[in-house]
């Protein structure tokens, strides 16, 4: 079962084992300078609000009700990263698209895990996914543009501005594999229909500027996972004025750019994986035109605040080590 | 030592054991309290802390903030707002499902529906 609680997807498979349970939630972030050069990781400002889609049935247009799952608030060019938690270490296989294309592997959707190229990441290996995996060891930012501009993964790899949003499927890792592992180791409601007032332009996700961050290789192997058990979620992406009109509430605020946050000191962060085997880039990806580069092809200026930075203050993580924390609550953040 | 204390103390020594970084200075600073202040919490000397301490606590030790809190002898904030706005509904909800077991619990839990894509 999916859960929303406190602004993240709770994914629970009791009838697999009681310890299956992760979480997945979206975080708001500094948009990195869209200009080729590979920046490390940026903090998390706090979690994106999620809501049910069914509790805003009637205002919404058909297509958004039919996928169901949940809506999450994004302005345009502001960017986002998944964080992925588990409470027990109980291992996760997590396919993430965009615009129901791989954002591992750039393959179209399918609900099932491929091995040759992966096509997923694997939970607690990797604490959290910040973009597009187009080369070994770099990913190309999540960020946020509307669909129909040409500008999202989606368009540029199918020709079509359809889905949008982003989609999820979890797995489990199969119960008798788990607990080797352990020795070893030590409700829908039908509205009626009335006249919908949002429009149905949705918002999708784009390329943006690149980041060190390597997408783990499986290390269990595809027969690991329980494909008779998965849990699988559409977020679906509102602009900031959808997301009042639906629900009456006024979005988090847009981020500081990447030039705000490194002049006032805060920190940058690098991950170090451990033994941890990373990817290859998708070649499908790396094709991509990132935002700025399509931009400028099309003589228009989608992205403000793009300046580069010289990062300076870059704070190591490990997986082995004691936290994974690149979080800061929003009053810990000096806005200018 | 109160079981609060009990708790919280046992479970950072327990990370303690595998990660330095566990240690009580480290972990007060992380969360912002002084280092006797934690201290004093663990041995039950003082009060369980403030609503949004417990709730950093929590997220450090890797445990459960309601269950912290519950521990702490408190309710979050999120949860008694929702009360307040509908608190006839939601005390009957409550108190229909007090002795229910937990697999029956979680029938009740709202799911996120997955539809056609």
């Amino acid at each position: 079962m999916i859960t929303l609680k406190n602004d993240s997807l709770e994914f629970r498979f009791p009838e697999v084992h009681r310890d299956a349970r992760c979480t997945i939630e979206f975080q708001r972030t500094l948009r990195i300078p869209d200009d080729n050069r590979d920046y490390p990781l940026p903090p998390g400002l706090d979690s994106f609000p999620l809501r049910h889609i069914d509790d805003f049935a009637r205002r919404l247009p058909e297509q958004w009700r039919r996928r169901g799952g949940v809506i999450m608030p994004m302005h345009q060019a502001e960017a986002m990263w998944i964080s992925f938690e588990d409470y027990s270490g109980y291992p996760f296989a997590v396919k993430i698209a965009t615009g129901k294309s791989c954002a591992i592997s750039g393959n179209p959707w399918v609900n099932h895990l491929n091995k040759d190229p992966q096509d997923y990441v694997v939970l607690p290996e990797q604490p959290w996914l910040d973009g597009y995996c187009v080369e070994k060891g770099i990913i190309r930012q999540f960020v946020a543009m509307p669909l129909g501009k040409g500008y999202t993964a989606e368009e540029q790899l199918t020709g079509a501005a359809q889905h949008g949003g982003l989609q999820i499927v979890v797995f489990p890792m199969k119960r008798k594999r788990y607990k080797r592992l352990m020795a070893r180791s030590s409700l829908t409601l039908h509205s009626p229909q009335v006249p919908c007032c949002i429009s149905p332009e949705s918002m999708g996700l784009a390329p943006g500027g690149r980041m060190r961050q390597e997408i783990h290789e499986d290390p269990y192997g595809l027969d690991a996972w329980d494909r008779q058990h998965s849990r699988r979620c559409f977020v679906t992406i509102a602009n900031s004025t959808q997301w009042t009109a639906i629900t009456g509430e006024r979005p988090p605020t847009v981020p500081p750019s990447a030039l705000e946050y490194t002049e006032a000191g805060l920190p940058w962060f690098e991950w170090y994986g451990g033994d941890a085997v990373a990817v290859d880039g998708a070649k499908k990806l790396e094709k991509l035109a990132s935002v700025a580069q399509l931009g400028k092809k099309k003589g228009e200026a989608p992205l403000p605040e793009n300046e580069s930075v010289e990062v300076t203050r870059v704070v190591g993580l490990s997986a082995g080590g004691a936290t994974l924390d690149r979080e800061f609550t929003s009053d810990e953040i000096l806005r200018p | 030592m109160t079981h609060f204390g009990k708790s919280i103390r046992t479970r950072r020594e327990h990370l303690h054991l595998e990660d330095k970084r566990y240690s009580l200075r480290q972990v007060a600073l992380r969360i912002g309290i002084e280092p006797a202040y934690l201290s004093k919490i663990e041995r039950g000397e003082v009060s369980p802390p403030s609503e949004a301490t417990t709730v950093r606590l929590a997220h450090e030790l890797g445990e459960d903030p309601d269950v912290l809190l519950a521990l702490a002898g408190k309710v979050s904030g999120d949860l008694q707002n929702i009360i307040r706005k509908r608190p006839k509904l939601f005390a009957e909800l409550i108190r229909q499902l007090k002795e229910a077991p937990d697999h029956a619990l979680l029938h009740v839990v709202r799911e996120v529906r997955d539809g056609e894509w």
